[in-house]
């Protein structure tokens, strides 16, 4: 018996990991399983929508060139040529640049998007502290002409700024961001940790430990107060100490600790002037993404009714990590795709406008240091077809780009999520014939046939991808014409059905029939006579 | 007077809850048969409400079937069920036998057990605006079933509305020790068993070397 049950466990076991095996090796380079959700919230195959390009270390951007005496963007003799923790970089889309913040080297590199390094940024003129601590965060905008205004979380400083790219070396600061002078702001330190900036000039500030929300600054750099706090989640902790709070003398109140909840960690903005946020605590399910509108409302409110779900649900596909999230960062790319970065498994999430899952892919180094793998996943940033993921640990940026597979499903996406169901039919056609288990291409034609009236292939494709609601829309259009078409039909049964039964009623009061099956019986009797008749006549 | 069918009588006890039991009691009928087929339909009721319900209606995880909860959630709890108020209700000077306690219960069951396939049956031709007929028509059998029972329970063991409640919610709380001692036994005797199964191999074995 326990012989067999060991036999049994070892075939499972080596049939599990000749499977694993083969499927990786089935996807060419990447060190990782490609996956999707299904609508049931369970872990399926799926193919890859991106893959990796390459991956750029400090060298390959030709960072030896700052400690080269000959070369224009020399700075020192021992200047790093290596990025060292790096934490936050962003890609102006205007002129096609990127801004690293190399944290540990306390420098700003501008890079093109070859990833080549064409400035550095060390000294700051105009502000009280000409150097730089340890930055965090960076974000640029760009005017017309191409003049850039650069900010900068300077985290060690105390202080966030604003400078003027004059060269590629010199910027002049223009505003200090500094610790608010205001009863609001109760924390000790000052430690802005990531910027942005909207279109107004006004800057936002994510400050670490501090969970009243962003802070807001106008362009003069005066506070403005909070912006987009996170709520409590409801834990049983929390709860409960709500029910104290009721029975507690003051002595018991003031003891208490009050409950905070935990800060956003991560922000970008869309050109409409929204922000996403990400929120980095473990597994957070309250506000774990939000998508701000100018005011701070969150319009992606979960406790409204809505159905918002971000990162891994499950750990069933990748069975070697439990299922924990951190989502680290958040960038929207082209056509409002928003790409979500988790720290713990290394992979990015990306959905589109509307927070529907298009692909995951990334993992973590702790298996196999390869290509598309990462230790310290800090930021993500994209341009066009490609994903930039910056790992400060490993010191390098891998670039992903986007497959054909990845190709047709973004222009299928982007006309499905503007209403235009039918002009992506054939775009979402091509991505079954590469993927059949895509769940937003089975959905997405069953909008498409919904809308070309195909009532019946609709609920086909719905049932496939088992969207109850949308199927329960074609459901009600179909039955609909249903009874349109077979009124006649359907009226006149009814019709012979009431006479009959009326004729039935008559007769069993006035005692001529005694049960129903007799009634049955004669009137079988009398249509086949009648059909006799006919015969005869005809005859 | 109530010269009935097996099948008028059951009609007479569903549509006559106030009286219904009463007169099947003294009268003393009601039908063993029946009552395992009327079992058999809401094991077949549970089955039909997992997988025929309309499919945007279907709230069950129909990727993988298993009959095996179906069949405890409705032949093991009934004969449970049965079981749990025979003892209680002996203790407590109930006047029905065990064959009587089942055929009463099941009797009971039926406006649920109907209930369900119409509402099953509705929800293939209902959209989900129109859930409130598939809701309303679950719940009046439901509604009707519980009526029924406490009317059964009542004349089965010829109580006073109070007792009657009063004793089967000590029959759930029976139902809920019995099904506790069952897990328990069948985990006791898998290991009794694999320990026979044990002793055995190693004696095997010692013959053998």
């Amino acid at each position: 018996m326990v012989s067999k049950l060991k036999k049994c466990l070892i075939c499972a076991v080596s049939a599990v990991m000749a499977f694993t095996s083969t499927a990786i090796t089935a996807f060419a380079d990447e060190p990782y399983n490609t996956y999707s959700y299904d609508n049931w919230g369970d872990p399926i195959p799926s193919q890859a929508g991106y893959r990796v390009e390459r991956t750029v270390t400090g060298l390959d951007m030709g960072l030896e060139q700052l400690s080269d005496p000959e070369s224009d963007l020399f700075i020192s003799e021992n200047e790093n040529p290596q990025l060292s923790g790096a934490r936050d970089f962003f890609i102006d889309q205007n002129t096609k640049t990127m801004w690293l913040a190399d944290s540990g080297n306390n420098r700003i590199l501008r890079l093109n998007m070859d990833l080549e390094v064409t400035g550095v940024y060390k000294t700051f003129t105009g502000g009280t502290i000409s150097t730089l601590e340890n930055p965090m965060g960076v974000f640029a905008t760009s005017d017309s002409a191409g003049n850039t205004t650069l900010y900068i979380a300077d985290s060690d400083n105390q202080r966030a700024i604003r400078t003027k790219i004059t060269g590629d070396m010199t910027a002049e600061i223009e505003v200090e961001y500094t610790k608010p002078d205001s009863a609001a702001y109760t924390a000790e330190a000052f430690n802005p940790s990531k910027i942005l900036a909207d279109k107004e000039g006004n800057a936002y500030l994510v400050c670490t430990s501090v969970s009243t929300g962003a802070l807001r600054y106008d362009s003069t750099g005066t506070f403005r107060g909070f912006y987009g706090a996170n709520r409590v989640e409801q834990t049983a902790d929390v709860i409960a100490r709500k029910v104290w709070r009721v029975f507690a003398s003051d002595e018991q109140l003031q003891a208490m600790t009050s409950s905070v909840p935990t800060e956003f960690n991560n922000f970008d903005i869309d050109d409409q002037g929204f922000v996403y946020t990400v929120t980095e605590s473990a597994n957070a399910s309250t506000d774990a993404v939000k998508k701000l509108n100018p005011a701070g409302y969150n319009i992606w409110d979960n406790a409204v009714g809505n159905k918002y779900e971000f990162g891994d649900f499950a750990s069933g596909y990748d069975e070697s990590t439990a299922i924990s999230t951190k989502l680290t960062d958040v960038v929207i790319g082209d056509n409002g795709v928003i790409n979500i970065l988790d720290y713990e498994t290394g992979r990015v999430f990306q959905y589109d406008e509307d927070a529907t899952l298009l692909f995951i892919f990334g993992t973590r180094s702790t298996p196999s240091e390869q290509e598309g793998s990462f230790t310290a996943p800090n930021a993500v940033e994209t341009m066009g077809t490609n994903v930039f993921v910056l790992d400060g640990t490993k010191n390098d940026i891998t670039v992903f780009t986007e497959t054909v597979f990845g190709k047709y499903v973004h222009a299928a996406s982007v006309l499905y999520v503007e209403g235009r169901y039918t002009d992506a039919q054939p775009l979402w056609e091509e991505v079954m014939r590469r993927d059949g288990e895509y769940t937003l291409a089975h959905v997405a034609l069953g909008k498409a046939e919904l809308n070309n009236g195909n009532y019946a292939s609709a609920m086909e494709y719905f049932k496939t991808a088992y969207d109850q609601e949308d199927y329960d829309k074609a459901f009600e259009y179909y039955r609909d014409d249903l009874l349109r078409n077979n009124f006649e039909i359907i009226v006149s049964v009814l019709l012979a059905l009431v006479i009959l039964i009326i004729v039935y009623v008559k007769l069993k009061k006035h005692k001529k029939i005694k049960s129903i099956t007799e009634y049955i019986v004669i009137l079988c009797r009398k249509i086949r006579n009648s059909f006799k008749k006919s015969k005869k006549e005809g005859n | 007077m109530y010269e009935f069918s097996t099948l008028g009588w059951l009609k007479h006890v569903i549509f006559h809850p106030v009286e219904g039991f009463e007169d099947l009691r003294w009268k003393k009928q009601g039908s063993l048969a029946l009552s395992m087929v009327i079992v058999f339909l809401l094991f077949v009721a549970m089955v039909v409400d997992r997988q025929l319900m309309g499919f945007a209606f279907n709230t069950a995880y129909v990727k993988v079937f298993n009959v095996v909860p179906l069949i405890v959630r409705s032949v093991v709890y009934f004969f449970v069920w049965v079981l749990g108020n025979w003892a209680i209700c002996t203790l407590f000077d109930g006047e029905g036998t065990l064959k009587k306690i089942c055929i009463y219960s099941a009797y009971a069951l039926v406006p649920y057990i109907f209930g369900t396939y119409i509402s099953v049956f509705m929800s293939n031709f209902l959209i989900l605006d129109e859930a409130i007929w598939v809701n309303f028509i679950s719940l009046l059998g439901m509604g009707w079933s519980v009526i029924l029972m406490i009317q059964a329970m009542r004349a089965v063991h010829q109580y006073s509305f109070a007792k009657t409640i009063a004793s089967m919610i000590g029959t759930l709380i029976a139902m809920l020790l019995i099904l506790f001692l069952a897990v328990l036994l069948l985990s006791l005797f898998q290991q009794v068993y694999v320990f026979i199964v044990q002793i055995y191999q190693e004696i095997a074995y010692r013959i053998r070397g």
